[in-house]
Parts: structure tokens; C-alpha cells; sequence
């Protein structure tokens, strides 16, 4: 069994937001807390990949940023090879900088527009070692090869580049410094079907050649599936369903996850599988407004919770579903789990 | 009475939009020979790899081109029940363009009599006849006036409903219609309080709201998350059915455009590479397709695939540079069905579009006898 390379546990993030500009100037000024990461603890072994999905605003993001220190987590502790992060200075963080990487959603976001793709590279490989011109013209050719770029692209401008490149170069650009966990936030979903293809088999190829650990966040279902040996779903900053990608995409216990896989737009067989029936065309509704911080945070959308009658454990504020393990490291959050 | 049974709405014949690249001194060849037809009541989808000139194919259309020289040529024939006349016509002679071995080399174009004379034709006709939706639809909505006020504002204009009163309660109409929850909030509220559903909804409200013949959805779903999609197109889906609304999809989502169209075109560096219905295109039988589209849909991960976590195939090379357009089959550099007998055609001569079987054209010198 290989080793666990990365740990979170009980990882939250909390922002804050003032009512009104006005708010500021009054006495006691009134600040929202947003719950955009809630108790999230998860790990994630050498050469696996680990899917986070969820719809937008559930705090996925959140979660990967937190992970490599870009944001400051409100509690909780990431330790990467057994060694607690949370609290490193930046100075401290730095070396540790060059075995955590992210992969932009933003295809141009990591890319100078006046700086050549030969330019972005070799800043990017000697950031961390001091190396010669001639080493740094070797390795930067090693990463196009491993990316599957011709070289003649070295001279041009990313604005020269179409998607597929441009995704390969942020891809090269953190193989340069030899990263070891990479949070992939997005990394398909600004590209063609034919493009998206190729980015999933060089990830994966990459993950065999080099042993890497993903962080895999998508709201793309099929392509989490495709790369993930571990899935968790979340919802409004809670995991509510982790486990194996097998169980979690064919047989998910929990409502939402349920939901999620089956409103794939060309999945049209699951209601067969399952003895939930659900009218798919049912207004299950987004009641994004209603974002209840306690209790099951699902109720509101919960097609079993409206089948039950609204049953009081859902609702209740003290009794918040908490992850417990269904088998084979299958653990759900929900009071009334499916199957069975 | 006779001329709507025969004539497809809209007929887009060699539509050709070009721009100028200054710093290379030539033109990107964005929409080079396209011909389309949408029928009444009818889901003619569009699909294609970005920079394949699905967009601006429908952009032409609106006459929403700004950029030289734009539109250079072709014909737009629309057809409607209130309005029937040639997008394009009589603006041909704003246009001079010299030609040299079937290659255009010099543009001359009076853009602001072009201009003048396209608005004139697209008056009482976009956003009326010609409904559009966009791939992002919360740019398309101001940030700063309500969501209802701003489609009562699109009713007014577009409508009988003149007054104030009349028009806002057919804008609550609508947004009734579009399955929008709780209308009556979101009728008052901001774009910004709005999720990216919620607008798009209030964009194909505002769309319909003026019950145009024809709408153009320009990557209706693209962006949004996976629950928000299903919803949208089951959305369109009751919509077509209830309204017999003629619609244009555009869209890089093949499970989208299965779920909905009708008719398919597949286009591919400008030019449409198959044209048919959707179950030929799409269907499985790859023996009868271009090679662009099989390859396309290969690429789209299937079932089996997901579950034994296979490798995904993916068409070799990049998108066809439109600058340089290559003199024989645009496919010709990622195909893999060249065969000896044919390579030298395809190398040499671009392909016409040809019916393979009623109905059903492809472009491509397989299909040639």
C-alpha cells in the first residue's frame, strides 16, 4: 500500500462579509459569516487521484486553495508527509512550495501574455535550483516531451497558442519544478470534447510515468469518473458522500450524489438501476437563498426528505448528518441513506 | 400561404465572413462557404471544435459582425410568417472582392454602407423575427437594472403589449414560462442575485418574450453545472414541443445537440463537413460519416469507457489554421481514413458536400462514387 502523501482533517474556511458598506462605520457592525469549507477531512495516498465535484459555489475551490496555503484555513490542519502546514510561515512554505502545485481553471491566468512559451518554461525550471543556460535549454525541451509539444512552439506568445496547448504549457509549467500533488482545479472544462481527451490521457500518462497525487476538482461528472480512483461530492462546503469512484457514480447512497449522476444530460438508463424513483422533471429546485448553516444541509432540495413527510431529524440544528463509513470506505452523511 | 409550406425559415446559402489579420497581411477565413437551412419547427443543431465558426455563422446572421470585412458574401433568406426577405440582399454592392485561383485576395468593402444598409434590414427583425441567447448569459443582462424591467423594456419594443402595465405583466408571463421559481422575487431582482440558471432562463424569456420564428442559441450551456444543464435542456425541450419554435443550436456538447436537434450540421475549419438527420449523423454507424464527425464522437467518453477508466481517443494534430487554408480537404492533415486511391484527391481538391443518402450530405472524396 503506498503512503499517504497529503491528510486534511477538519478543515474549515470561513468568510466574512459586511451587510453594507455602511456597516462598516456603525458601532456594532453586523458581519455574515460564509461557510465555503465546513469540516472537510479527507487524504490522499502517492499516484492517486482524488475527484471533488459539486455545483458551483460548494466550495471545491476553496478546499484546493486552502490545501496549498493560498488562503489561510479559519481551523483545521493539512499535513503534507506527516508534517502540519497549517501554520508555516511563508518563508517556511516556500521550499515545500515546489511539491504542491495548481493547475488553473483559467487557461490564460497562468501565463504572461508577453513572455514566450520558452520564457515562461525556463522561469518556471530554474526558479527553485540555479541552473546553466544549457541545462535549462534541456530540461525545458524534457517537459515539452512530456507534454507532447513540438518544440517550434517554444517561440511563440500564448495568445498564439489554441486551448489544448496553452493547457499543456500550465501543465509543463508545473512539472518544471517537480511537483508531487497537483490541484487540478478545472482543468477541462474550458476546452472541446476532442481537446478535453487529450488533457485527460496526458494527466493520466503523467500520473504513471511520475507517480503523481491529483486533487481532481471538475463539476464535470464524467470526466471526475474517468480520472478518479476516489470521489467526494460536495455540498455547500460539507462532503456529504466519499468512497470509491465505482460506488460513489453506480451506487451512491446519498440523495444529491443521486441527483448529481443522474442529471447528466445524456445518462437516460440510472432510473432503472435504483429503487428511488425520481421524476427527474420534478422541481427539485435552487433554492440557493436558502442555505441553512445547520442541520442537514440538504433538506431543502431533498427529494427523500419530502417522500418521508419532512421528518424532524433533518431539519433538527443539533443533529447534523456526519459522515459514517457504509463499507468498504464508503461513508455517507445523510440520516436516511438510499439503498438497503 | 404557399411560400411558407415550400421554403425552409431560413436558408443560408455560401455565407462567407472573413477578418483581416493585420499583423500576418491576410485573412482568417472564419465562415468560408456555408450553406444551412432551418425548416419551420424545426431543431437544426451545430457542432464543431472551438474556432470552427459555429458562432460567428450565427453571429452573420444577426448581422452582428463589427469587425472587417465581415460579411462578404452569400445569402440569408428568411422566411417568416410576418416577414420574408434576403438578409443580404442589395448589400452585395458594398462588397468588391477579386478573386485569384478560387482564393479571395483583395476585399474592398464600403463598411459604413454596408452597415447603414444591414440595419435597415435587420430593422423590426433581430430580437423580433430573429431571437438570440448567448454562451454567457450574464453578460448579456444589464447588472444594474432589474431583471424584470429590463424584459418588460424587451416586450415594449417588441410587442403589442405598449403599455407599461401590459408589458410587465406578459414579462411575468414569461418568466412563468421558463420554469423561473418563485417569478414574482426574481421579477424585482438584480442579475447579480440571480445563479447562472437562473439567468440563462431569463435570457430565453427575454428571448421569447417577443415570440420570434426563429431563435439562435449560441452555447446554451456551456458553463453551467451539470444539474443547471439538464435543466436547461429539458427547458428547451418542453418549449419546442409547446411552442413549435424554430431553433439554431450551437453548441460543442454532443449529448446536447442529441437531445435536441432535428437536423445536425457539422462544421469544420468554416465550412459545414455534414449536414443531416441527427440520428445519421450522430447515430452509430461510423461507415457513413465524414471522418471529422466519427472522430469527434469517439472522442466523447462513452459508458464502458468511464468504468474501465480506458484511454480516451483524440483526433492527432490542431484546429485547421483558417489563415492558411490548405487547398485540398481541410481534414486532410488529422484524417485517418485516407485510403491510396483517394490520398491524392484529398491532398489536391476540396471536397464538395454530397448526398450519400436522402438527405444526408458529407463532404469528403470517400463518398466521391
Amino acid at each position: 500500500m503506498s503512503k499517504t502523501i497529503l491528510e486534511v482533517k477538519q478543515l474549515s474556511k470561513h468568510f466574512s462579509r459586511n451587510r453594507s458598506v455602511l456597516s462598516g462605520l456603525q458601532r456594532n457592525r453586523r458581519t455574515e459569516i460564509i461557510p465555503a469549507v465546513d469540516n472537510v477531512s479527507f487524504y490522499l495516498r502517492e499516484n492517486e487521484t482524488m475527484g471533488l465535484v459539486g455545483e458551483s459555489g460548494c466550495g471545491k475551490t476553496t478546499v484546493g486553495r486552502t490545501i496549498l496555503r493560498l488562503i489561510k484555513p479559519t481551523s483545521g490542519t493539512v499535513l503534507f508527509n506527516d508534517r502540519d502546514i497549517t501554520h508555516l510561515s511563508d518563508q517556511e512554505l516556500r521550499p515545500l512550495r515546489k511539491d504542491m502545485q495548481l493547475i488553473f481553471q483559467d487557461l490564460d491566468a497562468g501565463l504572461n501574455p508577453k513572455m514566450r512559451v520558452q520564457s515562461i518554461l525556463s522561469e518556471a525550471v530554474s526558479v527553485f535550483e540555479r541552473l546553466s543556460d544549457a541545462e535549462i535549454k534541456v530540461k525545458t525541451r524534457m517537459l515539452l516531451d512530456q507534454v507532447n509539444l513540438k518544440y517550434s512552439k517554444l517561440s511563440s506568445y500564448p495568445s498564439e497558442l489554441s486551448g489544448g496547448e496553452k493547457r499543456r504549457v500550465g501543465i509543463a509549467r508545473v512539472l518544471a519544478v517537480g511537483a508531487k500533488i497537483i490541484v487540478a482545479d478545472e482543468p477541462t472544462s474550458a476546452l472541446d470534447v476532442s481537446i478535453q481527451a487529450q488533457v485527460v490521457n496526458l494527466l493520466r500518462e503523467l500520473q504513471t510515468q511520475l507517480g503523481l497525487s491529483y486533487l481532481f476538482i471538475s463539476h464535470d461528472l464524467q470526466v471526475v469518473e474517468l480520472m478518479s480512483h476516489k470521489v467526494a461530492v460536495m455540498y455547500l462546503g460539507k462532503i456529504v458522500e466519499m468512497g470509491l469512484t465505482e460506488h460513489v457514480s453506480s451506487a451512491a447512497r446519498h440523495p444529491y450524489t443521486y441527483i448529481l449522476w443522474s442529471s447528466l444530460v445524456g445518462k437516460l438508463s440510472l432510473e432503472a438501476l435504483h429503487p428511488l424513483k425520481l421524476d427527474r422533471r420534478a422541481n427539485w429546485g435552487v433554492f440557493d437563498f436558502e442555505r441553512p448553516t445547520r442541520g442537514c444541509r440538504f433538506a431543502p432540495r431533498c427529494p427523500v426528505y419530502e417522500r418521508l413527510g419532512h421528518p424532524a431529524e433533518c431539519t433538527d440544528p443539533e443533529n447534523e448528518p456526519q459522515l459514517r463509513d457504509v463499507g468498504e470506505g464508503h461513508q455517507v452523511a445523510c440520516h436516511f441513506p438510499l439503498g438497503n | 400561404m404557399a411560400v411558407l409550406a415550400t421554403q425552409p425559415l431560413l436558408k443560408i446559402e455560401n455565407l462567407r465572413t472573413y477578418f483581416y489579420a493585420r499583423s500576418k497581411h491576410s485573412f482568417i477565413r472564419a465562415v468560408d462557404g456555408v450553406s444551412l437551412e432551418v425548416g419551420h419547427s424545426e431543431t437544426v443543431g451545430v457542432v464543431g471544435e472551438s474556432g470552427s465558426g459555429k458562432s460567428i455563422a450565427a453571429m452573420s446572421v444577426m448581422g452582428l459582425i463589427s469587425n472587417g470585412p465581415g460579411v462578404i458574401g452569400g445569402s440569408i433568406r428568411f422566411t417568416g410568417r410576418r416577414v420574408q426577405r434576403d438578409l443580404l440582399e442589395g448589400l452585395d454592392k458594398f462588397v468588391n472582392v477579386k478573386e485569384r485561383h478560387g482564393r479571395v485576395m483583395v476585399v474592398n468593402k464600403d463598411e459604413a454602407g454596408w452597415q447603414k444598409a444591414s440595419e435597415r434590414q435587420m430593422k423590426n427583425l433581430r430580437g423580433k423575427e430573429i431571437a438570440m441567447i448567448f454562451q454567457n448569459p450574464r453578460a448579456s443582462l444589464n447588472p444594474y437594472i432589474t431583471v424584470g424591467e429590463q424584459l418588460t423594456e424587451a416586450v415594449q419594443l417588441h410587442t403589442l403589449y405598449k403599455t407599461r402595465k401590459e408589458a410587465s405583466d406578459r414579462a411575468l408571463y414569461w418568466l412563468e414560462q421558463v420554469k423561473i421559481d418563485s417569478p414574482r422575487l426574481r421579477f424585482n431582482s438584480y442579475p447579480a442575485d440571480l445563479s447562472g440558471g437562473m439567468c440563462q432562463r431569463a435570457m430565453i424569456a427575454m428571448a421569447l418574450s417577443s415570440e420570434p420564428a426563429l431563435l439562435i442559441a449560441d452555447e446554451p450551456t456551456t458553463g453551467l453545472d451539470a444539474t443547471i444543464q439538464s435543466k436547461i435542456v429539458n427547458l428547451l425541450e418542453e418549449l419546442k414541443s409547446e411552442t413549435g419554435i424554430s431553433t439554431l443550436l450551437i453548441s460543442h456538447d454532443i449529448s446536447v445537440i442529441s437531445r435536441l436537434a432535428d437536423r445536425v450540421a457539422v462544421m469544420y475549419g468554416g465550412a459545414v463537413v455534414e449536414y443531416g438527420q441527427s440520428k445519421l449523423v450522430l447515430g452509430e454507424d461510423a461507415s457513413i460519416k465524414h471522418p471529422y464527425t466519427a472522430a469527434l464522437l469517439a472522442s466523447v467518453p462513452s459508458e464502458q469507457q468511464i468504468r474501465d477508466k480506458a484511454s480516451l481517443q483524440t483526433i492527432e494534430g490542431d484546429v485547421l489554421d483558417t489563415i492558411n487554408v490548405p487547398a485540398g480537404c481541410r481534414f486532410y492533415a488529422r484524417c485517418n481514413q485516407i485510403t491510396p486511391e483517394i490520398n491524392e484527391k484529398c491532398a489536391s481538391h476540396h471536397p464538395e458536400l454530397r448526398e450519400i443518402s436522402p438527405g444526408h450530405q458529407v463532404r469528403c472524396w470517400r463518398f466521391s462514387n
